[in-house]
C-alpha cells in the first residue's frame, strides 16, 4: 500500500506541465474554444512526445504504461483546459487493446499511438443511458441510427460504438470520416466538441461483447471523475493564490478564517476525491474494481468539481465570472465532466442498487 | 502507487478478527460493566504477550518495529469490534516516554502502561485554556527537591479511574506564552489533588482537577523544562495511524444496514432510503481513503499535517451524520438508549455516538483550528 505518485507518474506530472505551460497559453485555449475544433497542433504535438500511446503497449507504439498513469497525464492536462480528445482516445484504446481481437488491434493501435487515426466512444442515445441503448448490428454487418453525446464525434475517425447484435450487447468499430456517418454539433456547458452522430449503413467491425463494454463505460467514469478532480484542484490552486492577493479593509481576504475554511474544504473534498479515484482507476487496471466502487469514486468527484468550482467563484467574486480571466474554464469544463458518464445523480444510483452488499472496509 | 496489501497485512488482519471475534462473544456475555471490564483488562493482557501493544514501535525501545500499517490494521479491527485497544496510556503516553522521558522513567513506567496496571489521565484543559491551551495557568513551582504545583484542570477522563496524570504546567510564567509549559507525571493519590466529577449527556464521566500545593519529586518532570509544548507536539510517528479510524462507524453502518435487510425488507426497498444509505457509504468512502493516505505518507516516513487535520475533520463530523441517519432511518426505534432491552434495535449504538458525536469535533484541537492548519500549513495561506 502507497498511494504516492511513482517516479514516471511524478516525472509525468512534470514533463506535461512544464510542456502546456510554456507552449499553451490561456488565449490559446480561446481561441480553439471559439472555433469550435479541437486542437489540432497540440494533439500533434502530444503525439510527437508519445502521449498519446501512454497506456499502450510497445509492439502498437506505445510506452506501456498503466491506467493510472494516464490518468496522471489526463490531469495534468485537463489543469490546462485544453480542447483534445484525450480521455476519450484513452478509453477507446486502452478497450481495444484488452478486449479487441488481436488482428483489429494491430490494425488500429499504431495510428492512434501515433496520432494519425482518433478513435471515441459513442455510447449513448436519446435516453442518455449507459443501459438502454438499442442500436443494431444489420446482417450485413453495418450500423443504423444515431448516438447522442459523442464527445469529439465529428473529429475522431473511428467511433468505437455500443451496439447489439442479436440482442447481444458489444463494442464495434466504425470509420467516421465517410459518408456512411454524418456529425451535427451540440452545444454544452464545457464548450467541448459534443456531437450526434447518425449511422446510415455505416460498416462496423466487432471489437467485443459486454465484458469489453463495462470495462469501456468503467474507464470512462473514472477519467471523467479525473477530470473533475483537476478542474477542483486548479480552482482550488487559483483561489488560494487571489485570496493570498485580494487586499479589502487593508489585508488580503485570504488571512480571514471564514475565507480560509471554505479553502479547508474544498482542499479536503478535492484530495478526498484525487484517492479515491486513483485507487479505483489503479484497480480498474487490474480488473479489481467493481461497479460500485467506480461510483462512489464518480459520485464523490462529481459533486467535488461542482462544490469546489462554485466555491471558488464566490471567494473570486465578480473577476471570477469574467472570461479574460482563466476560472470559467474548470468550473464549466469541471461541470461537463460531472455531468459526463454519469452524473453524480446516476452514480449514486448505481451505488444504491447495491447497498446491500457487504464492504470491505480496510 | 500500490493499491494492495501486503500478504503478512492480510493475514494479520485475519488474525485479528480471529481474536476479536472471540473477545466479541466474551463481552457479550458479560453481565455488567464489572464483567467487561474484566473482559477489557484480559484483551489488554492478551494483546500484550502477542507484542501487538507496541506492535509497531521501534526496535530499539523494545517494540515489533513493524511497518505502522501493523497498527493501523489493528486499530482499525479492534475499531470495527468495538473493543478498546490500549487507550491514551499506550497509545499517546508510552510514546510521549520513548521520545522524551529518562531511562529512569522509561523503566518505571513502561512496564507498568504495557501490563495494564498503570494508567494515565491527561490533564491539559483549563476552564480559561481550552483551544488557546498554551494559556494555561496551573503553575509549578520548585522547591528544594520538589516541585509544588497550584491550579486547576478540567475535562480531565478518566481521572477518577486512573493511576497517574500526565500533566502540563506552567514553570515559567514570565516566557512567552508557549516556551514556559512543562511537562510532569504524577500518582493520583499525591496528597492536595481533588477529583471532581462533571457528567456528560454522551453518558461518559469526565472531571475536574484541582491542585492545592501539592508536592512532587523533582523527577516527575519529563524532558526539558519549559519546552513541554514541544515535547507534547512532537508526537511519534506511529501514534498518527491511529488518529480516526473508519472501524466504528463502519460497523454502525453496516449493523444498521443488516438489520433494515432483515427487519425492514419493504423500507430497504425503496430507493430513497437506498439512496441516504448510499450517501453513507461514500462518505465512509471518503474516510477510509483519507484514513489510508494518512498511513501511507507515515509509512513513507514522512509527516502528515494537512492530510491528518483533513481525517480528524471528516471523521468527527460523519459521526453525527451517520449516527443521525441511521436514527433517521429507524425512527423512534432509532432514538430508543442501549438500556431499553428489548425493543432497541443495534444495540442502541446510533442513539449512544450522536449523544457523544459533539466531543470529537471540537476535542483533540477544534475542526475550527484543525481548517486554519490546513489553511496555513496546507495551503500556505497567510495569519
Amino acid at each position: 500500500m502507497d498511494v504516492s505518485l511513482s517516479e514516471t507518474q511524478r516525472l509525468i506530472q512534470d514533463s506535461v506541465k512544464a510542456f502546456v505551460e510554456s507552449e499553451i497559453p490561456f488565449s490559446r485555449i480561446r481561441e480553439v474554444e471559439s472555433s469550435g475544433d479541437m486542437d489540432r497542433k497540440l494533439w500533434k504535438e502530444l503525439a510527437e512526445l508519445g502521449w498519446l500511446g501512454l497506456p499502450l503497449a510497445e509492439e502498437h507504439g506505445g510506452q506501456a504504461g498503466g491506467l493510472a498513469d494516464a490518468g496522471v497525464l489526463i490531469e495534468a492536462l485537463t489543469r490546462r483546459a485544453v480542447l483534445v480528445p484525450i480521455a476519450e482516445s484513452v478509453v477507446a484504446a486502452a478497450t481495444l487493446q484488452r478486449h479487441a481481437p488481436t488482428d483489429v488491434a494491430a490494425d488500429i493501435l499504431p495510428d492512434l499511438a501515433n496520432g494519425t487515426s482518433i478513435a471515441v466512444p459513442a455510447v449513448l442515445e436519446q435516453e442518455d443511458s449507459f443501459k438502454t441503448w438499442s442500436i443494431e448490428v444489420g446482417a450485413d454487418g453495418t450500423l443504423t441510427g444515431k448516438k447522442y453525446f459523442v464527445d469529439y464525434g465529428g473529429q475522431a475517425t473511428h467511433h468505437l460504438v455500443a451496439a447489439r447484435s442479436d440482442g447481444e450487447p458489444g463494442l464495434y468499430l466504425v470509420q467516421a470520416q465517410t459518408p456512411a456517418v454524418t456529425t451535427s454539433a451540440v452545444q454544452n456547458i464545457g464548450k467541448v466538441p459534443q456531437a450526434i452522430v447518425t449511422y446510415e449503413g455505416a460498416a462496423a467491425t466487432r471489437v467485443c461483447g459486454q465484458d469489453g463494454y463495462e470495462f469501456l463505460v468503467g474507464l470512462g467514469r473514472l477519467l471523467a471523475a479525473i477530470q473533475c478532480v483537476a478542474c477542483s484542484q486548479q480552482a482550488l490552486d487559483m483561489t488560494v493564490d487571489y485570496v493570498a492577493m485580494r487586499v479589502q479593509f487593508g489585508q488580503p481576504i485570504g488571512t480571514f478564517q471564514a475565507v480560509q475554511h471554505h479553502c479547508a474544504n474544498m482542499a479536503t473534498h478535492t484530495l478526498a476525491s484525487r484517492y479515491l479515484v486513483f485507487e479505483a482507476l489503479w484497480r480498474h487496471d487490474r480488473g479489481e474494481a467493481d461497479d460500485t466502487q467506480i461510483a462512489v469514486a464518480k459520485t464523490q468527484a462529481s459533486r467535488t468539481a461542482t462544490e469546489v468550482t462554485m466555491m471558488a467563484h464566490q471567494l473570486h467574486g465578480g473577476m471570477g465570472l469574467v472570461t479574460e480571466y482563466d476560472l470559467h474554464f474548470f468550473s464549466l469544463r469541471g461541470k461537463q465532466a460531472a455531468l459526463s458518464w454519469g452524473s453524480s445523480e446516476e452514480c449514486l444510483g448505481l451505488v444504491s442498487d447495491t447497498i446491500e452488499e457487504p464492504e470491505q472496509w480496510l | 502507487m500500490d493499491y494492495e496489501w501486503d500478504d503478512d497485512i492480510l493475514a494479520f488482519q485475519k488474525e485479528l478478527r480471529t481474536f476479536c471475534e472471540e473477545f466479541s462473544t466474551d463481552l457479550r456475555a458479560a453481565e455488567d460493566q464489572a464483567g467487561r471490564d474484566l473482559v477489557f483488562k484480559k484483551v489488554h493482557g492478551e494483546m500484550e504477550r502477542r507484542g501487538w501493544l507496541r506492535i509497531a514501535w521501534p526496535e530499539e525501545y523494545g517494540g515489533g518495529g513493524k511497518s505502522p500499517f501493523y497498527q493501523f490494521v489493528m486499530v482499525q479491527e479492534f475499531s470495527y469490534a468495538g473493543i478498546p485497544y490500549g487507550g491514551l496510556s499506550v497509545g499517546s503516553i508510552a510514546p510521549a516516554l520513548l521520545n522524551h522521558g529518562t531511562d529512569e522513567q522509561k523503566q518505571k513506567f513502561l512496564p507498568g502502561i504495557l501490563d495494564g496496571d498503570i494508567t494515565f489521565a491527561i490533564g491539559y484543559s483549563e476552564p480559561n485554556a481550552g483551544t488557546d491551551l498554551a494559556a494555561l495557568q496551573t503553575r509549578a513551582v520548585k522547591d528544594g527537591d520538589e516541585w509544588v504545583i497550584n491550579g486547576q484542570k478540567i475535562w480531565t477522563s478518566e481521572a477518577h479511574v486512573s493511576t497517574h496524570l500526565w500533566l502540563a504546567a506552567r514553570t515559567d510564567p514570565t516566557a512567552a506564552k508557549h516556551r514556559g509549559i512543562s511537562m510532569f507525571i504524577l500518582s493520583m493519590d499525591t496528597p492536595g489533588m481533588t477529583v471532581r466529577p462533571l457528567y456528560t449527556m454522551s453518558g461518559v464521566r469526565t472531571n475536574e482537577v484541582f491542585f492545592e500545593d501539592v508536592r512532587i519529586p523533582a523527577d516527575s518532570l519529563i524532558g526539558e523544562q519549559d519546552k513541554g509544548w514541544y515535547t507534547v507536539a512532537n508526537a511519534l510517528d506511529f501514534e498518527r495511524v491511529s488518529l480516526a479510524p473508519t472501524g466504528q462507524l463502519a460497523r454502525q453502518f453496516d449493523r444498521t444496514l443488516e438489520y433494515l435487510k432483515e427487519e425492514r425488507t419493504e423500507q430497504i426497498a425503496d430507493k430513497g432510503t437506498r439512496q441516504r444509505l448510499a450517501e453513507l457509504k461514500i462518505d465512509l468512502h471518503v474516510l477510509r481513503a483519507l484514513n489510508i493516505v494518512n498511513a501511507s505518507i507515515i509509512a513513507n516516513r514522512e509527516t502528515p499535517t494537512m492530510e491528518a487535520s483533513m481525517t480528524k475533520i471528516w471523521s468527527s463530523e460523519l459521526r453525527y451524520r451517520l449516527s443521525s441517519m441511521n436514527m433517521d432511518l429507524l425512527g423512534r426505534y432509532g432514538g430508543l438508549r442501549s438500556d431499553d432491552e428489548g425493543l432497541t434495535p443495534v444495540d442502541g449504538q446510533n442513539e449512544q455516538t450522536y449523544r457523544g458525536s459533539p466531543i470529537l469535533r471540537f476535542g483533540g484541537g477544534t475542526n475550527e483550528v484543525q481548517r486554519n492548519i490546513i489553511a496555513h500549513r496546507g495551503l500556505g495561506l497567510p495569519r
